[in-house]
């Protein structure tokens, strides 16, 4: 089944809808830059798994997840921003074209976020495949909560989601127990949430164990702990099972282009800048300390900043500074460097005597240094000599005794255009 | 190749998953299943489900808070 692939063209692509990506696309929008966001499953991303955020501020009262995702959802349709249902199967950032695949389309864009985010890892016990997919092991308690009115469930973990999920599902089940990997008393969730589960009668602890093994027939039926401690195996009767026991990054789409960390977590500079130009990543796909929805936010409005930031660079790269009517100079400086400064006058009085015969253009580096990166000037002051929409030659410091001066210039525009005659 | 409609609106987990894991075995290579739903938890597991199976999966919102999801069988 070979079917053509419909192009589409977009100025920013976000790849994933969970908070990190919504903003990101948010500020794209607003910013009034084409923009498509791919998501694969539902909008909201892992923020949809929890019944109950306590800590994003701004919405007191613990609403659930989705409900700030739905808000967020909303504020980047009105931003005019365009969602598309499906995977991005593939990408290429070579050029300066970023092309993103999804099975239908291909699109092109001149800037892509990367916000796909983690999915739950799994125990890796045996027989897990066989259960996964509403055969007994859930990743989402505000999914699955209610079908277990009534029943015994187990929980596999004890940091913040495992704990706080559990007393979730107290609400329903008639026990939770929960396995932890740690001695006895101890947990790797905080310490409101340690009390408030030690307190609570419906909740169970088995100290020192991991899953052995899940087992049954179609359906969950059993799951065998094993105490690392004695090696016993404990059997816990149960149909259902709760594991959150941390996430994995969703970067296999990436994996030999982005640079990743070892654990396969994008690495990004503070403006989520990625290895590629023009390519950003933000929210719980980057490699950081904290994996929150407020830190997702933050990451993800720098990132719709950034490529907003790119974007005008790159226009402004290429219609102004490499326009090929006229020969053209352009000086890069660093305003708040004097030495740098004083040659201001020197490119002023050039640019009068040559009457409009010589594009000249000033690029001042203190802000951001992207436009010079591009044009490949490292060291400030320089002057950049172009013809015809290219760069001929790259002038430094100490070319004549007084700075920059005319008679060079003048020499290096004839050099340029016996050169393109050739 | 064909085209089926499952009609899952008001169905909350798992029972729209199962409805299609049931309805794609039904189905030949290049068949497109679309799933309905209104339930958001069912566009967790039922799109995740058909991309692991191996199937082309692509949704559309074709109502606020109902999908359709548009699964062609591909194995
Ligand atoms: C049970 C649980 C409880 C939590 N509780 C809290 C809490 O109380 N407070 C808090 O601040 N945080 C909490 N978190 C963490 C919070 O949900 C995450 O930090 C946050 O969702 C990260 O946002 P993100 O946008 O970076 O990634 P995600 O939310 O993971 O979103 C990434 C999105 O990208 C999509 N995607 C991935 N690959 C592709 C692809 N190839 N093509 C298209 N789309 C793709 C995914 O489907 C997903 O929707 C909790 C998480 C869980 C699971």
């Amino acid at each position: 089944m070979t079917r053509e692939k419909q192009v589409e063209h977009y100025d920013v692509i976000v790849i994933g809808g969970g908070p990190a990506g919504l903003t990101a696309a948010i500020y794209a929008g607003r910013a009034r830059l084409n923009t498509l966001l791919i998501e694969k499953a539902l909008i909201g991303g892992l923020a949809t798994y929890t019944n109950s955020i306590e800590n994003y501020s701004g919405f007191p009262n613990g609403p659930k997840g989705e409900y700030i995702t739905n808000e967020m959802k909303k504020q980047a349709e009105e931003m005019g921003v365009k969602f598309k249902l499906t995977a991005v199967k593939s990408v290429d950032f070579e050029g300066d074209e970023k092309i993103v695949e999804t099975f239908r389309n291909k699109f092109i864009a001149k800037s892509v976020i990367i916000a796909t985010g983690g999915r739950p890892r799994t125990t890796g016990a045996q027989n897990e495949d066989k259960f996964l997919f509403d055969k007994g092991i859930s990743f989402c308690a505000t999914c699955d909560a209610a079908a277990n009115t009534g029943k015994h469930v187990l929980v596999i973990g004890s940091g913040d989601a495992a704990i706080e999920e559990g007393m979730f599902l107290t609400k329903f089940a008639d026990k939770v127990s929960v396995s932890v990997i740690h001695d006895e008393g101890k947990m790797d969730c905080n310490e409101i949430a340690r009390e408030a589960a030690m307190a609570n009668p419906k909740m169970a602890f088995i100290w020192n164990t991991v899953v052995d093994s899940f087992e049954g027939e179609d359906m969950l039926e059993r799951i065998n702990l094993k105490n690392l401690k004695t090696k016993e195996i404990i059997p816990v009767e149960t149909d259902s099972c709760f594991e959150f026991i941390g996430y994995l990054p969703n970067t296999e789409i990436f994996q030999e282009k982005v640079k990743m960390s070892g654990s396969q977590y994008i690495i990004t500079n503070e403006r989520m800048e990625t290895n590629y130009p023009g390519v950003f990543a933000c929210g719980d796909v980057r490699e950081k300390w904290l994996k929150q929805v407020a830190t997702a936010v933050g990451d993800g409005a720098i990132a719709g900043f950034a490529a907003e930031k790119y974007i005008a660079e790159t226009e402004q790269f290429e219609e102004i500074l490499m326009q090929n009517e006229k020969p053209g100079l352009i000086f890069v400086y660093n305003a708040i460097d004097p030495d740098s400064r004083k040659f201001l006058s020197v490119i002023d009085s050039y640019e009068k005597s040559k009457q409009g015969a010589i594009a000249v253009n000033r690029v001042d580096v203190y802000k951001s240094t992207g436009l010079a990166d591009r044009l490949g000037v490292k060291n400030y002051p320089a002057v950049v000599i172009t013809h015809e929409g290219r760069i001929s030659s790259i002038l430094y410091e100490g070319i004549c005794e007084e700075g920059f001066c005319t008679a060079t210039f003048d020499e290096l525009f004839k050099k340029a255009c016996k050169d393109c005659n050739k | 190749m064909k085209e089926v409609i499952l009609d899952c609106f008001g169905e909350a987990c798992p029972i729209p998953l199962v409805k299609a894991q049931n309805a794609i075995e039904e189905l030949e290579i290049g068949d497109v299943l679309i799933v309905q739903i209104d339930h958001s938890c069912a566009m967790k597991n039922v799109p995740e489900w058909a991309t692991k199976a191996g199937h082309n999966v692509e949704i559309e919102e074709v109502d606020d808070s109902e999908w359709e999801v548009i699964i062609e069988k591909a194995k």
